[in-house]
């Protein structure tokens, strides 16, 4: 056996050895598998652009989507208030998923509960389920807030989670004045970035009109100050901080509302914090008196965004701003709303972005990408990628919407380099497998799932993306503002690097092109 | 010390250099590398410029005699392309401590050399001595030689610390150790009336590979390449060819000029850079090598080849000349590339502005001139300043360089591309030269170079402010100014629509409603949604109502 107690194998190496080979080799001769010349003719097939024409014909079935369910996007947003339990009426499968997703891609723990609804709940309603749920869990985790979502199990049958709530208080399983804000997400609408959305404007909504009619609603008396909505984003961590920052640097008070840099980036000091940072329930709620919203994310804030403008405030959105004239464009609206200078610092680092950029953009310019994402990060990378000069060949959204594409389109069309570049909204990663059979590119822009494509296709991956799974880490380091510029630059250019590396590194074949000096 | 003096001299007072035979008797005696100005900026010294003349010799093992300052700084920094061994590559060197120094370094030297024989079994070793075992006396000549019979294989001393001058210098004294050590040793396996050397070729990014296919077809045979590329077998035999091109003169004249000397070998001065010049070479070649006693058809292939291959180029580059017509190019470089691509960039459609003229020989002055006409910018000396002007008065598009320039062109913001040594491209030949076309028109269309050039826009915002502030009574009587301004206020901030597009669409539909605003504009009305509605109530309903 190569597998001793002495010296344990893993996986990696363990099944390499003759022994576990003979086995699956003999395991083969009863699989009456095809012949491996008609698997290959099929597979060569795929790759063609007949086979791509059928593809994109698919009307029914969605093959590896990029992207999530609502209420994944739900319980990202509500960890970003100080103490807040997410709390997902609904079955307890689904949740241990968005708890094992958070957690794999940010290496931290994720806490979650759901009202662990089963068959008979389902046939005779959840209320039960959310009166035992919100007793158990204000006692056993002490949160300060527990923010309530759904899955679809609940939606279907449709479980009205005002008067469940209500109910719940009556029958004393929190406090009466216990905020329990909460927000309808039904997986089968929209994704993930539209969980978020939902979840945000129930906070917000419970906090400043009137806690679900338990009490008066908030009147808005305007200040200087500005709010900041992050969106659904894998860099989170990095980004708010950054984000942060630059408002420290200007002056400008603020809120960040749902602001979960710290729940996902706790320090290992022997303390466990279940809840960490966060936006306070204080600050929420006088969120209200703002002079501006500002969205990072369109495509994430949909109807949060317009219910903020309703109250009275000016809302700004933004597409992800990655790059220089996005991240201009997002420092000179905080300038133009709060009346606030530019400081002398943020100057340097756009000046150190630009020279950054000179330095090394001659090996990005011209070379072609395809990027997949969600709607609002695909276009904010898509963006940057033309400003250096580079092709985004296909952009491809699972969620992304009609608009999004126009959006999208309108972007690519506002630039050279932007020809024959082209928008898909709505499509999957077979799709993509597809594109990039039939028109290849350099380079392909996505998360841990493009590893698969990497493989397949040969398409070098960048990971940039939720979920990374296979890499650690990178959500610490900012892609907003000029530094994150320079973080995506450097992504870019590490994989332009490490592949000419790759394809010049045969000892005494190619090593007259691999240099030490790139 | 006095046989390295001796030796610098005698390259000082070289016959073959034109600015050298000009000299006056005194001149002359001052030896001809300009004095190092204490103080300023400097080029490399003289154990750089032997390393780097030498280093592409692929299967020797180059051994650095020094502390590790000398080979620490100077490992495989130039992408000299080899086609067979990697062992030029690998940094050897001697790393000589404290100790080395009190009691001598020479024993250390000896076990270098000898494990470098036990270890790697090279055709021949190169033993660099440095500044420090030069100053406490180590005689590596000695040692050198008292390995070569040891180890039975060639050991060759390259005496050329770096305090005895420039790396120009250094580059020569590695020729001399070529001419006292290594050529004419070895005789070849076989010979042929079209055997050629070329000299002062180094095969940055492998570029030599993309002439040799023609050298190839004509059955030109490189019997030796000093050193691009080169085996040391190659140039120990090199006394045997017919004929030499001195690719770099000011590298390695006084190697052409010996041989030629000692083994009658004729050699001229050519480039495989541009169009024109690839072609005068190949033609050179062709000539030397029948005046030589090749069969007279190869003058006539050589001209066959000529004419395909120019055609081919020119149609290549016919397609940039518009995009590239008018635009201004500075070329700061050395030696003859200081010539050798201008005209080919001027067949381009690329204008000169300027070339650095600071390595090159009169000879390669004289071509510019006859190039770039009587009044040509050549430029002498140039300081990061003065270059950072040029571009600044925009009197250049691009500047083609090495790498020590490239950051001062990107700090002025000025499209670059790097010409010499560390390149990624390579431009010999008539294929290199649309790539360096090629090459120019990608550096000039990225779109970086304006986004590079304009200022931040809260600079360019806080500007405007001061403009319109100065500007306001004068904007008074200038309603449509300001009228313009108003329209311009952005509405909706996701999709871009201005405040101008919003009321043309009230005015024009009569709209009444944000969603009727949404349909006629593309206006999202989501955000937006309350800024619409204050449009709609300040309208005047006359207007609506004269629409309708």
């Amino acid at each position: 056996m190569a597998q001793s107690a002495e010296h344990v194998l893993d996986h990696l190496e363990l099944f390499r050895g003759p022994e576990y080979q003979q086995m699956l080799a003999k395991k083969k001769i009863f699989e009456n598998s095809r012949d491996p010349v008609e698997v290959e003719r099929i597979k060569e097939w795929t790759k063609t652009a007949e086979y791509r024409e059928k593809n994109f014909a698919r009307e029914a079935l969605t093959v590896n989507p990029a992207k999530a369910c609502q209420p994944l996007g739900a319980v990202f947003a509500s960890v970003g208030f100080e103490g807040t339990l997410p709390f997902v009426h609904g079955s307890q499968g689904c949740v241990a998923y968005y708890r094992s997703h958070l957690s794999r891609h940010f290496k931290e723990p994720s806490s979650c509960v759901s009202s662990s609804m089963t068959e008979d709940a389902a046939v005779f309603g959840g209320l039960n389920n959310m009166i035992d749920g919100l007793a158990n869990c204000y006692s056993m985790y002490k949160p300060k807030m527990i923010a309530v979502s759904t899955t679809c199990m609940a939606e279907v049958i449709g479980d009205d989670l005002n008067a469940f709530i209500k109910t719940s208080k009556e029958k004393g399983s929190v406090p009466a004045e216990f905020d329990v804000p909460f927000a309808h997400t039904p997986a089968f609408v929209g994704s993930h970035v539209t969980g978020y959305d939902n979840a945000l404007k129930g906070i917000l909504e419970h906090f400043w009109d009137g806690k679900a009619g338990t009490a008066p609603k908030l009147e808005r008396k305007p200040n200087g100050a500005i709010n900041i909505i992050g969106g659904f984003d894998g860099y989170t961590v990095g980004n708010l901080r950054e984000i942060k920052r630059i408002l420290a640097l200007m002056g400008i008070q603020h809120t960040i509302l749902a602001d979960n840099s710290e729940v996902f980036d706790t320090p290992t000091d022997g303390e466990f914090r279940m809840y960490d940072g966060g936006t306070t329930l204080e600050d929420a709620a006088n969120a209200v008196h703002a002079k501006a919203t500002i969205s990072m994310q369109q495509w994430c804030t949909e109807k949060t965004l317009p219910f903020v403008a309703e109250h009275g405030q000016d809302v700004v959105s933004f597409n992800y701003p990655v790059g220089l004239s996005a991240t201009d464009d997002f420092i000179m609206a905080l300038s133009r709303i709060s009346g606030k200078e530019i400081p002398e610092q943020l100057a340097r680092e756009r000046g150190r972005l630009v020279d950054a950029i000179a330095d090394s953009s001659a090996h990005v310019h011209g070379k072609k990408f395809a990027i997949y994402g969600d709607p609002d990060l695909c276009y904010g990378l898509a963006a940057f990628l033309l400003e250096l000069g580079a092709e985004p060949t296909h952009v491809l959204s699972t969620n992304g919407n009609k608009a999004w594409q126009e959006k999208m389109q309108l972007l690519l069309a506002s630039s050279p380099f932007g020809k024959g570049c082209q928008a898909y909204p709505g499509r999957d990663l077979w799709h993509m497998r597809s594109l990039l059979f039939t028109e290849p590119v350099d380079f392909l822009v996505g998360n841990t799932y493009g590893k698969y494509l990497e493989r397949d296709t040969g398409t070098p991956l960048i990971r940039i993306g939720f979920p990374i799974f296979d890499r650690h880490h990178h959500h610490r380091s900012p892609l907003w503002g000029y530094q994150g510029g320079l973080n995506v630059l450097v992504k870019i250019l590490d994989k332009i690097f490490d592949e000419i590396d790759r394809k010049t590194n045969v000892l005494g074949k190619t090593d007259y092109s691999f240099d030490i000096i790139r | 010390m006095s046989s390295l003096a001796a030796t610098v001299q005698k390259i000082f007072d070289e016959p073959g250099c034109p600015t050298n035979g000009s000299k006056s008797e005194a001149e002359r005696k001052q030896g001809c590398t300009k004095q190092l100005q204490p103080g300023s900026a400097a080029g490399g010294c003289a154990f750089d410029g032997a390393k780097v003349a030498l280093q592409p010799f692929t299967d020797v093992a180059h051994l650095v005699h020094g502390p590790i300052a000398c080979e620490g700084n100077s490992w495989d920094s130039r992408s000299a392309a080899s086609s067979g061994s990697d062992l030029w590559r690998t940094a050897f060197t001697t790393d000589l401590s404290e100790t080395d120094i009190v009691f001598g370094g020479e024993k250390r030297l000896c076990k270098a050399i000898k494990e470098i024989m036990d270890k790697c079994d090279p055709p021949a070793i190169f033993v660099y001595q440095t500044c420090i075992p030069a100053m406490i006396g180590d005689d590596i000549n000695a040692v050198c030689k008292a390995a070569s019979q040891r180890f039975e294989r060639p050991v060759i001393p390259i005496n050329s610390p770096g305090f005895v001058g420039s790396k120009n210098l250094g580059n020569k004294l590695a020729g001399e150790a070529l001419l006292d050590y290594v050529i004419g040793t070895q005789e070849p396996d076989y010979t042929t009336p079209y055997d050629i050397n070329l000299i002062g070729e180094y095969n940055v990014s492998g570029e030599l590979w993309q002439v040799k296919p023609l050298l190839d077809e004509l059955g030109i045979r490189i019997l030796s390449c000093i050193s691009g590329d080169g085996k040391y077998r190659e140039v120990a035999s090199s006394h045997r060819a017919r004929a030499a091109m001195l690719v770099c003169s000011k590298s390695m004249i006084n190697v052409a000029r010996k041989m030629e000397q000692r083994y009658g070998i004729p050699f001229f001065e050519g480039a495989f850079y541009g169009i024109r010049d690839t072609s005068e070479a190949l033609r050179q070649l062709a000539r030397l090598l029948v005046e030589r006693g090749a069969p007279t058809d190869l003058l006539a292939r050589t001209d066959a080849v000529i004419v395909r291959e120019e055609a081919r180029a020119w149609a290549a580059i016919e397609p940039y000349r518009q995009r590239l017509k008018g635009k201004k190019a500075l070329l700061i470089t050395g030696g003859v590339k200081s010539w050798s691509v201008v005209a080919s960039l001027q067949e381009a459609g690329l204008e000169l502005v300027g070339t650095s003229v600071k390595k090159s020989t009169s000879e390669d002055k004289q071509r510019i001139k006859e190039l770039m006409g009587q009044d040509a910018n050549m430029i002498e000396e140039m300081t990061p300043r003065e270059m950072y002007n040029i571009f600044k008065d925009a009197k250049a598009d691009i500047m083609l360089s090495g790498g020590k320039s490239q950051f001062v062109a990107l700090k002025a913001a000025m499209p670059w591309l790097d010409i010499n040594q560390e390149r990624c491209h390579a431009y010999m030949g008539y294929v290199g030269m649309v790539k360096l076309v090629e090459e120019i028109d990608k550096s000039l269309s990225s779109p970086i170079w304006v986004q590079l050039r304009r200022p931040a826009p809260w600079e360019a915002l806080a500007k405007a402010m001061q403009q319109m502030q100065s500007a306001a009574a004068a904007s008074a009587c200038e309603p449509a100014l300001t009228e313009t301004a108003r329209r311009a206020r952005e509405i909706c901030v996701c999709n871009t629509v201005d405040l101008g597009t919003i009321e043309d669409a009230i005015c024009a539909h009569g709209l009444r409603s944000v969603a009727a605003v949404r349909e006629h504009t593309n206006a999202v009305g989501g955000c937006c949604q309350r800024r619409i509605e204050e449009i709609l109530a300040s309208k005047p309903s006359a207007m609506r109502q004269a629409a309708e």
